[in-house]
């Protein structure tokens, strides 16, 4: 009988229990406990798309972080002017403890320590930014079209932009024009004449729907003050001439260039001084610096050289043979080049970009494309298909700006050779022209043999390609490295 | 009134009370009562008050007490009287029975058994069990320590037990109330451990749980508590990242789970989560990081949260490692859980506590490096070995540097001696059901590095506790305010100590100013390391930490409970780039800048909770129910001002000419939970233990935004067998437990599973004039926890009445469902992508400690205690490893941590080059990194552990702690930064063992020729990643010393204090090591090393 009172209380204590408990657990799994909005600083993927300002965003973003990253601490996209002119005969590095820098010069990359890794790490992320806007571009439909358009060019002409470089720099590279990161993530390498092809077919989508106005950040025509800061149909078809003309589709070459060079409500060659500044007229697109404290371009904090000389900051200047490949009475080498005399050593140095003083007001903007090289692809394409006079016209403008005499070549061999040499003394220090230029005119052993004794290195014909980064050789089991590593 | 009058009177009254013994011995027949109350006060010490009123019809009382306890003896005395006594501290207060006790009583038929459970101070315990011997009859007491046995006659046994205390036998003979007075035990067994949401004992527990107290933790001159559990916990490997004050902390609990996700314990002080790692926006780079995951291509951040938790304040910490024990924390606990418990206020008179000592610090070991006649001699061999010539920027060989200085950089730039003070106080005591406790502390400790560096902490801490007359309400209230201002060199110096050519030049000139040793032209040769302290590192962190717990007793046995947390944690840093710090030649184009961290992290917790005990027939049951309501809020920036006009300036951010935001961090988690446990012990002998819990998090996608987690515990206490009992009449304790559960881990970062842009950070002037927005990362919807299933098995014997006590445990954790930033090649536009991945990964591990009770001679008493852990770490699966990211750093069946290395083949004796042996076995001397590295190197310790041994003799007391690891590490050779022969910004130095090197053909030696061409430095980089590369790091360290000596109580009591001690405290103070870098312990060979810290101090309790 007490044994069963006993049990009886106990019975009560659980239902007790039960009854609590059920309540208590009201509060548990309760799915509105744990949503959480998205974060305050940040948008969705969805809701980037949907309004112009964001989906505009998204491109201005590869512009401001290309602009950002133009130093060489960052060592971004525009730090190829830099890496690859160490690599060709352009530079002459002064700061021997420099090893990145130094295994550029030396023609020494090696893949453990990684060097020669820059170029390739700064493109894929960007060349994903571009396959995300075209896939998510291509449904938008909630964007005004002339902005989807836009844009849809903006990202087509950036994808080939960064193909064309890695082509250039590591030959066969992987050609991932999705997001799909399982898919990429096993990519083998693409046959360069596969990756010209989309690069070739990209500039001419772009060149149909990027704008013929230079357009502010809201995708609308400048008002005053026009700023020629993002692609348009001139920027696709200023690169399309470069990527015909490196493939030997001459008349394609030609044609593409022409259509800029016509367009003289635009661009024209200006005199050597404006060429850099800000909107110059000969600018097809450049990029506006971003970065407070210095705000002209990295360019000139890096390649003007102090009173006192090179040193670590200013660690590179200008190889003789450049100095000494300017022709007499070529006002280039007054204009563009400085030069300072340290304990009895002269050292010339790039001044293309003339300010590098902090918080001063922007007058210089960083040059991606520009009608000069229009002028020499026209007439490279044009020598090619014998079209003599063209291309001596050509060549002309350009020496002729330079204060030089028209050229005394009069036949194609001689021509190309002209051409090259023009090249080399118009675009050196930028965008790693000159290295581009040796490779694919085949004359890249005869010159760096000899300028790698300059350089205290040596020189074999595989080291004209940048290794395939170690570490994406690791994770992607399908990528092979070149020959020479 | 009366109350206010024992209050008043306890603070006077306590001084003069002696401590004596609570038992009484006298023997008297029909004295009077008050007559009684004066022989127990002399006889304990204690002192009666009453009031008169109350006595006055008292009747006389028969005596007969032999050693009686107080409590027994007080109840003999009222028995029959309308009067109730009550202890607070040292006072017995008589007072007459409240009425409704009297009706209660009154209504309970004759029969029954009624009495009541009380520790040695008469506090009531609570849940204690009280069984008839010989039948299933029982009861468990109530919050007033009272309970009620229905129809039982006199002349039976009790049988009273109760977590932590001794068991006790007590004759009832009949009488109408009983007091039973229950002794805390002294065996190590029933030392009371915390628990996720309760307590046990090692005695009762089935789970893997290790305890350490603030006697422990006291004893060591550490900044950080976490740092106070190296070498004495089982299962537990603690790093210290380097030796600045506050330097971040790396912690594993029984190995690495999750490939590259969080590692970390779940921390929870008082009940409430407390972060593992700072928030990502911090910079904290000096600090060195804790080990945390890297998120979203984000690296982990400096320092570590435990850091500004005073160790003072910790009353214990328990490490909880298997399932069993952790997973009642479901998804958080994959890593194990340590529980921080903070002191509390204790009943008894009010006493004051003051702790002080002053000590000093220096760098544990100094590297053997080259001094200018090596060194120069090094750098013309390598000159001639690449038949090259001075260049211009050969400052240390062209005549630019003094080539017959020399300097020990290392003495001078980390040689010096840093200074330790340290002072704790508190203020605590209380009635029984009103305690409190308030300290306050300061702490000191700079660097040693020449400058003004240091990290000053200032701390609030308290605890009151309240319950109602009747004890079934109670409240306690807990708080902690923290703040920290550590401000230390931006840069450690140690690499720049160690690499720095030795003829470098003086860092200053003659009238003070710094020397830049400028060439002809004005280029300074160098990078003064005194200009670089220009830029230091400043961190204030204010730490608020406060927590609730309200109960109250609905039923008997029945408990409704919630505990309540808040934190808030404001860390803000500042570093400055000011002009002084670069060369002056560069200062005309330079910029000054500033990095200013502003971080808030804040959460909240509410877990409402239901205990329910029992006691069933021949057992005990316990059960809980709760849930849990979190959030944390994180907001961050990290941002930068640049162009300021003066160095003097750079701390006000409006003095920039421009602001940029470098990143900013705005999180929310959510957090939601049931859980609940069983637990019940049947006749002492045989428990079982069952956990569960649902756990919600707002880190996953909807679609896995829940889990269920669990775990069942057993035990069986085998000594309690009647034919162990009498066959092994040596064992008095053994016990035989197992565990098998699941536990989580969600350590991922917030928002992962969401497809989020932000805007790009540290532009000062946006591109034409607008926003960019950036993609954060590859997202994944489909994010679920990873899962770690634990099986523990073990034993815990106790031998001569625990005298020594021996605990094994064997656990074993599968991980699987990883949660990987699975590693992407960048061709994909990411580095990573957070998945849940298909691979297991296995941690087993051997746990072993035997403790020693004191073994006394005269008064001389000495006791012993050893850990060992014998961990291994493999990964059991991996789907389509070969052909996946990870194939180059993955191997299965060996540990998450393996490296691959070259087989290096020592230097060709004709070449002077390293040379490998590639995977074929042919000589080569450009190994390929990708298929040529086909040598294991496992660097996880093969053991670790801790020998404890204590000493006392009359008042001396010496406590010597010494660590041990058995390990692999970075063989040090070469400077870490670049081959022999070389000068890379005036840093060039090698260690003397570079010196056996070849020269000439024929030579044999382990170091290559000097060079500093390019191939063969990648050579050394080469040798560096080979087996060549390591060898063995284990070492012995004199961790802990602790040397005190106790004023005699003489003494102590004319001074009217309760205790006075002189102490002196060492830590890390003897390393035997083949280890020929740095530090063996982060087996760092170029961040500055942990500190041998000795300190003096005198410790009084008033």
């Amino acid at each position: 009988m007490k044994e069963l009172i006993y049990d009886r209380h106990i019975a009560e204590r659980f239902t007790l229990l039960a009854i609590a408990a059920s309540a208590l657990l009201s509060f548990a799994a309760c799915k509105k406990l744990v949503a959480v909005d998205p974060p305050v600083t940040s948008i969705t993927g969805e809701n980037v798309y949907s309004s112009d300002a964001t989906a505009i965003s998204t491109l201005t973003a590869l512009y401001t972080d290309m602009s950002l990253k133009d130093n060489h601490f960052n060592n971004g996209f525009p730090m190829i002017s830099l890496y690859a002119g160490l690599s060709a005969d352009e530079l002459t590095l002064f700061d021997l403890s420099n090893a990145t820098a130094l295994a550029y010069y030396r023609n020494a990359l090696t893949t453990n320590p990684p060097t020669g890794v820059e170029t390739w790490s700064s493109c894929y992320p960007y060349i994903f930014i571009c396959n995300s806007a075209i896939e998510a571009l291509t449904k938008a439909n909630a964007l005004t079209p002339a902005v989807t358009q836009q844009l849809l060019g903006e990202a087509r002409f950036m994808r080939a932009f960064f193909y064309f470089y890695l082509v250039n720099l590591y030959g066969d590279v992987p050609l991932p024009l999705t997001t799909d990161y399982k898919v990429n993530s096993l990519l083998p390498r693409t046959p360069a004449s596969a990756v010209y092809a989309q690069v070739i077919s990209d500039l001419r989508s772009a060149e149909d729907l990027l704008s013929a106005d230079y357009l502010n950040g809201s995708l609308q025509k400048y008002a005053s003050s026009e700023e020629r800061v993002r692609p348009t149909k001139w920027a696709a078809a200023a690169l399309l001439a470069r990527a015909y003309l490196y493939t030997g589709k001459y008349d394609s070459a030609e044609l593409a260039a022409t259509s800029v060079i016509n367009n003289t409500s635009l661009f024209s060659l200006t005199t050597l001084g404006n060429v850099f500044l800000k909107n110059s007229r000969e600018a097809i697109w450049q990029l506006q610096p971003v970065t407070s404290g210095t705000t002209n371009t990295q360019d000139a904090y890096l390649f003007i050289l102090p009173p006192s000389g090179p040193g670590p900051v200013n660690f590179v200047y200008l190889s003789d043979t450049l100095v000494n490949s300017f022709e007499p009475g070529d006002q280039r080498k007054s204009a563009w080049v400085g030069s300072d005399t340290v304990g009895g050593n002269v050292y010339h140095y790039a001044y293309k970009y003339k300010v590098n003083a902090s918080n001063v007001p922007q007058s210089e903007y960083l040059m991606m494309f520009r009608l000069a090289e229009q002028y020499l692809i026209r007439a490279e394409a044009r020598a090619n298909q014998n079209n003599i006079s063209g291309a001596q016209d050509d060549l002309n403008a350009v020496r002729a700006r330079a204060g030089l005499p028209g050229t005394a070549a009069t036949d194609k061999s001689g021509l190309l050779a002209g051409i090259l040499h023009e090249r080399q003394v118009e675009l050196f220090t930028e965008l790693g022209h000159r290295w581009l230029d040796l490779k694919r005119t085949g004359n890249i052993d005869a010159v760096m043999t000899i300028a790698a004794g300059k350089k205290d290195g040596s020189w074999s014909s595989d080291w004209q390609w940048y290794p395939i980064p170690l570490n994406e050789m690791l994770k992607d089991p399908n990528l092979t490295q070149n020959r020479g590593y | 009134m009366r109350l206010t009058a024992i209050l008043l009177l306890a603070g006077f009254l306590q001084v003069t009370a002696r401590t004596a013994a609570q038992t009484v011995t006298y023997s008297a027949r029909e004295i009077p009562l008050v007559r009684a109350f004066s022989i127990i006060e002399k006889q304990t010490g204690y002192v009666f008050f009453y009031d008169e009123a109350d006595l006055q019809g008292a009747k006389p009382v028969s005596i007969r007490w032999k050693n009686t306890p107080l409590a027994e003896a007080l109840d003999s005395l009222l028995a029959g009287q309308s009067l109730a006594w009550q202890i607070n501290g040292k006072i017995i207060a008589i007072a007459r029975k409240q009425i409704a006790t009297e009706v209660g009583r009154s209504a309970i038929p004759a029969g029954d058994i009624r009495g009541r459970v009380v520790d040695s101070t008469g506090s009531p315990i609570a849940g204690a069990s009280v069984l008839v011997k010989g039948t299933q009859r029982g009861a468990a007491t109530d919050a007033k320590g009272e309970f009620v046995i229905k129809g039982v006659e006199g002349g039976v046994t009790l049988v009273v037990t109760y977590t932590g205390y001794e068991p006790r036998q007590y004759k009832y003979s009949g009488q109408t109330g009983v007091t039973i007075l229950l002794e805390r035990s002294t065996s190590p067994l029933d030392q009371i451990q915390v628990i996720a949401y309760g307590t046990t004992t090692q005695r009762f527990s089935t789970g893997n749980i290790s305890t350490v107290k603030s006697e422990d933790i006291e004893k060591q001159p550490v900044d950080n508590p976490l740092l106070a559990l190296e070498g004495r916990v089982p299962g537990l490997f603690i790093t210290q990242a380097n030796g600045l004050p506050g330097a971040g902390v790396t912690v594993r609990v029984e190995g690495q789970n999750s490939i590259s996700g969080g590692n970390d314990p779940l921390y929870v002080v008082d009940g409430v989560p407390y972060p593992s790692q700072l928030l990502t926006t911090t910079y904290g780079a000096p600090l060195g990081n804790s080990g945390g995951p890297v998120i979203g291509g984000v690296g982990s951040p400096g320092g570590n949260p435990l850091n500004y938790i005073n160790p003072s304040d910790i009353e214990s910490m328990e490490v909880l490692k298997d399932a069993d024990a952790t997973a009642i924390y479901g998804s958080r606990a994959a890593n194990g859980a340590i529980l921080i418990t903070t002191k509390k206020g204790k009943a008894g008179q009010t006493k004051i506590d003051v702790n002080m000592q002053n000590g000093w610090g220096r760098v544990t070991k100094m590297l053997n490096l080259l001094n200018t006649q090596q060194y120069l001699q090094m750098r013309n061999e390598a000159k001639a070995n690449d038949n090259s010539t001075i260049a211009a920027s050969d400052y240390d060989l062209n005549g630019a540097w003094d080539t017959t200085r020399y300097t020990d950089w290392q003495k001078e730039l980390i040689g010096g001696t840093a200074q330790y003070a340290d002072i704790q106080s508190s203020v605590s005591g209380g009635t029984a059901n009103t305690n409190f406790l308030v300290g306050a502390g300061y702490h000191r400790e700079t660097t040693v590095s020449p400058g003004d560096f240091a990290d000053k902490k200032g701390e609030l801490h308290f605890n009151l506790n309240s319950a109602s007359a009747n004890q079934k309400f109670k409240l306690q209230l807990s708080g902690s305010y923290m703040v920290d201002n550590n401000r230390l060199p931006g840069n450690d110096l140690t690499p720049t100590a160690i690499r720095l050519a030795p003829n470098a030049p003086a860092l200053r000139n003659k009238d003070g100013s710094l020397n830049w040793a400028p060439t002809s032209t004005g280029t300074s040769t160098w990078s003064n390391p005194l200009a670089g302290l220009n830029k230091y590192y400043q961190n204030k962190t204010y730490n608020l930490f406060s927590n609730a717990v309200v109960s109250y007793q609905v039923l008997r046995g029945l408990e409704i409970k919630s505990s309540f947390g808040y934190t808030n944690m404001q860390v803000n840093e500042f570093t400055p780039n000011p002009l002084s710090a670069v060369k002056p030649e560069s200062r005309a184009t330079a910029t000054r800048s500033a990095i200013f961290v502003n971080n808030l992290s804040n959460s909240w917790i509410a877990e409402p909770q239901l205990h329910y005990n029992a006691v069933i027939r021949r057992g005990r049951l316990d059960v809980l129910l709760g849930t849990t309501i979190q959030q944390n809020n994180s907001n961050g920036q990290n941002m930068a001002g640049l162009g300021f006009l003066s160095d003097a300036v750079m701390q006000d951010i409006r003095s920039a000419s421009s602001v940029q935001v470098n990143s900013s961090l705005n999180a929310v988690y959510r957090y939601n939970a049931a859980f609940g446990r069983i637990n019940c012990v049947w006749e002492d002998k045989y428990i079982i233990d069952l956990t569960g819990r649902r756990d919600g998090s707002s880190r996953f996608g909807s679609v896995n935004q829940f889990h269920d987690f669990g775990s069942v515990g057993l035990g069986w206490i085998f000594s309690q067998e009647e034919w162990i009992r009498k066959n092994l009449r040596f064992l008095s304790f053994g016990k035989l437990k197992g565990s098998y559960g699941t536990t989580g881990n969600d350590q991922i970062g917030d928002y992962q599973f969401m497809d989020l842009y932000s805007a790009i950070g540290n532009v000062g002037n946006p591109y034409q004039g607008t926003v960019a927005l950036l993609p954060n990362g590859i997202p994944n919807p489909y994010l679920q926890w990873e899962e770690t299933r634990k099986w523990q098995v073990g034993a815990n014997i106790g031998v001569c009445k625990d005298f020594l006590t021996i605990a094994i445990d064997y656990d074993h954790n599968r991980s699987s469902n990883e949660l990987l930033p699975y590693s992407l090649p960048v061709i994909t536009g990411f580095g990573n992508v957070t998945e849940n991945f298909p691979a297991t990964v296995e941690n087993t591990s051997w746990e072993f400690s035997v403790l020693a009770r004191a073994v006394r001679a005269g008064n001389f008493a000495w006791s012993s205690s050893i850990n060992v852990t014998i961990p291994q770490n493999k990964l059991i699966d991996f789907p389509n490893l070969a052909s996946s990211a990870s194939a180059s750093v993955l191997v299965i069946g060996q540990p998450v941590s393996i490296l691959k290395a070259f087989h290096s083949l020592g230097v060709d004796p004709t070449t002077g080059k390293f040379e490998f042996s590639d995977k074929t076995g042919k000589t080569t001397f450009g190994p390929d990194y990708s298929s040529d590295r086909t040598v294991l190197i496992n660097t996880l310790p093969k053991f670790y552990g801790g020998f404890e041994n204590s000493f006392s003799y009359k008042g001396f007391y010496l406590d010597v702690l010494f660590q041990f690891v058995s390990q692999l590490g970075p063989r040090y050779f070469y400077n870490n930064n670049a081959g022999a022969g070389q000068f890379n910004g005036g840093l060039g130095n090698q260690p003397v063992s570079v010196l056996n090197r070849w020269q000439k053909p024929g030579d044999i030696a382990p170091i290559e020729k000097f060079s500093q061409n390019t191939t063969l430095n990648s050579a050394v980089f080469n040798e560096r990643s080979s087996d060549y590369g390591y060898s063995d790091a284990s070492y012995i360290r004199l961790k802990n010393l602790s040397l005190s000596w106790r004023f005699p109580d003489r003494l102590i009591r004319k001074a009217k204090m309760q205790y006075c001690q002189l102490y002196l405290h060492g830590q890390n103070l003897v390393t035997i090591t083949n280890f020929k870098g740095l530090d063996p312990e982060n087996r760092s060979t170029v961040s500055l090393p942990l500190l041998r810290i000795l300190t003096i101090g005198v410790r009084i309790g008033i």
